[in-house]
């Protein structure tokens, strides 16, 4: 009976076993072999050579183009994460709308998420490049210009373009939450709104925003995580160039590892975001076990 | 904010202005892939370009499978992400059964455990990653891959088959073990079937992820027998040309299957993604 008791404890641990085992192997090993190197002295060859304290640290923070990284990152983050939630958001409140052929446009809206980034940063790259580029062959038959166009002519029209890119796949996530959250919504709070003479924004404002704030709180955070994250957009259009100009923190960490040979350094830039993201989850784990809390009462 | 009464003519209008140039944007691309891919190779230079290839050349579709081991590429990006999902899902069950099902200490920070670890992306974990694969040997070579993507889909999966498990009512367990069943047993006879939607919902948004994983696979892999079809489009990109033609060939043809996935799960997908989310 006692054997039998101590089972019983043990059992949930057990049908967890395998997925915590997974987990540890694959990505808390890599954490800690993050950290440790950050602080290490490595070779180009990538032989660790001993401890070096927080030189790597200073190395990244006395660079002007880790700066102007960082910049980037949070300029990239919140640029694509707000526009696609608002564009996302309006997409989903048409879609939400009986009209002829919703079905066909719905599956539409799906393309972008199911294609993968590199493809769609590949198409895209040939539609902007100047010479032979899609979109200026284009106008030029519709006569919108007579000229081809530098669409890129700098590093920060390159980095606009890389942002509509991000936006551009981002939002069918947004949209998909958002129409998930509108049809559980209760037809009758308009109806009464209505009879109690409310508009367009008094039922936007007072019932469909407050009510979809749970599908909004989750697709905001989780698409903070994946633009935050994001490598194969930036890397396909430019690698960060020119003159590192573009980079995010994933890129640039990239190419501080894989082409500069600098692993410390690029360990302490994942650092650098791992605190970043550190933080975005802790809010994000606050609210959701505050949601869970609300939902037990 | 759908409503039933007649619309003006006007706003009617203005939705389908909306929806028609939306679909334009979205499709926009894949109009560009498409068109490109069969245009002849001079075209694709030529000075006087045009929208749709003068002459279409069909035969790129077939070619571009001897231009280069496209069909190699295929089959390993199937072997990993298949291989990621069996994994993912084989360890994902029983531990979103125990997280659904059963009281235990520690839970709530495995939960938060669970969350945390999707926080972050391989991109961050890259250098640690890469030390790892060279330590267990399993640099270029699919299983490395495999384990990888199955770790990192771990949180979704678990999170998606928790969701699915919480919305269906214990009691039909309850009962089965009554009638002497086993816990496996009432797993795998009783919530199983009844979880089945869910749990292929999860299984197709795993190998989606999969099989577009590019980051980790660009890092870890230089043999090109290994190589998935994410990384290993960029044969195409030559030094001194691209194929673009060939290049959005593969790109249709990577492409096709998973919207067409995508497609039969969407419905589930987003409700999937948000219950599990408001519930932790």
């Amino acid at each position: 009976m006692n054997k039998h008791k101590t089972f019983k404890k043990a059992e949930p641990y057990i049908w967890m076993l395998p997925s915590i085992i997974l987990m540890l192997s694959m990505i808390a090993v890599p954490v800690v072999t993050v950290f440790r190197l950050s602080v290490s002295d490595i070779s180009r060859s990538g032989v660790v050579k001993g401890f070096a304290g927080l030189e790597n640290f200073q190395a990244i923070f006395s660079s002007s183009k880790f700066w102007h990284t960082l910049q980037n990152t949070l300029v990239w983050t919140v640029v694509v994460v707000g526009m696609s939630t608002v564009l996302g958001f309006i997409i989903a409140m048409v879609l939400n709308q009986k009209f002829a052929g919703r079905k066909i446009v719905r599956a539409i809206v799906v393309f972008p998420w199911a294609t993968s980034l590199i493809i769609q940063s590949i198409v895209w790259k040939y539609i902007i490049s100047a010479d032979f580029g899609s979109l200026n062959v284009i106008l030029k038959k519709l006569h919108i210009i007579s000229q081809n166009v530098n669409w890129t002519p700098s590093a920060a029209a390159y980095f606009a373009w890389e942002c509509w890119i991000g936006i551009f796949v981002t939002i069918p996530f947004v949209t998909f939450c958002v129409l998930s959250g509108l049809q559980s919504i209760d037809e009758t709070y308009y109806e009464a709104a209505e009879i109690d003479g409310a508009g367009f924004w008094k039922k936007l404002t007072r019932i469909t925003l407050p009510l979809l704030k749970p599908s909004l709180t989750v697709s905001t955070v989780l698409n903070i995580i994946y633009v935050f994250n994001s490598f194969p957009i930036i890397w396909t259009i430019t690698k960060g160039d020119p003159a590192d100009k573009t980079h995010t923190l994933a890129t640039y960490l990239y190419k501080l590892a894989f082409t500069n040979g600098r692993m410390g350094q690029a360990a302490a830039v994942s650092v650098v975001g791992f605190v970043i993201l550190c933080i975005c989850a802790g809010i994000y784990m606050i609210l959701s076990l505050r949601a869970e809390k609300e939902d037990q009462l | 904010m759908t409503s039933h009464r007649k619309k003006n003519p006007w706003t009617r209008m203005l939705l389908y202005l909306f929806v028609f140039v939306l679909c334009i944007v979205i499709l926009y691309p894949y109009f560009v892939m498409f068109t490109t891919a069969a245009k002849t190779r001079e075209e694709m230079y030529a000075l006087d370009m045009t929208v749709f290839p003068k002459e279409w050349k069909w035969s790129n579709f077939v070619d571009v499978w001897k231009q280069a081991p496209i069909l190699r590429y295929f089959l390993n990006s199937l072997i990993v992400a298949g291989g990621a999902t069996c994994i993912a899902i084989l360890c994902g069950i029983p531990a979103a059964y125990a997280m659904s099902r059963m009281r235990f200490k520690g839970k709530g920070i495995f939960l938060g455990a669970v969350i945390m670890s999707q926080m972050f992306a391989p991109v961050v974990l890259l250098m640690g990653i890469y030390r790892l694969m060279l330590d267990l040997k399993l640099t270029n070579n699919l299983l490395g891959l495999i384990l990888l993507n199955a770790a990192f889909n771990q949180a979704f999966a678990i999170w998606l088959l928790r969701g699915t498990f919480l919305s269906i009512s214990p009691e039909m367990e309850q009962a089965s073990k009554i009638d002497g069943c086993n816990t496996m047993g009432s797993l795998v006879r009783v919530l199983l079937p009844m979880a089945a939607p869910g749990i292929v919902t999860t299984l197709i948004f795993v190998f989606i992820n999969a099989w577009n994983e590019y980051t980790m696979a660009l890092t870890l892999i230089s043999t090109d027998t290994f190589k998935p079809i994410t990384v290993g489009i960029n044969v195409f990109n030559g030094f001194n040309m691209i194929q673009w033609q060939y290049m959005f060939a593969t790109s249709i043809f990577a492409t096709i299957p998973v919207v067409i996935l995508f497609l039969c799960i969407e419905k589930h997908l987003a409700s999937g993604l948000t219950a599990g989310g408001v519930k932790g």
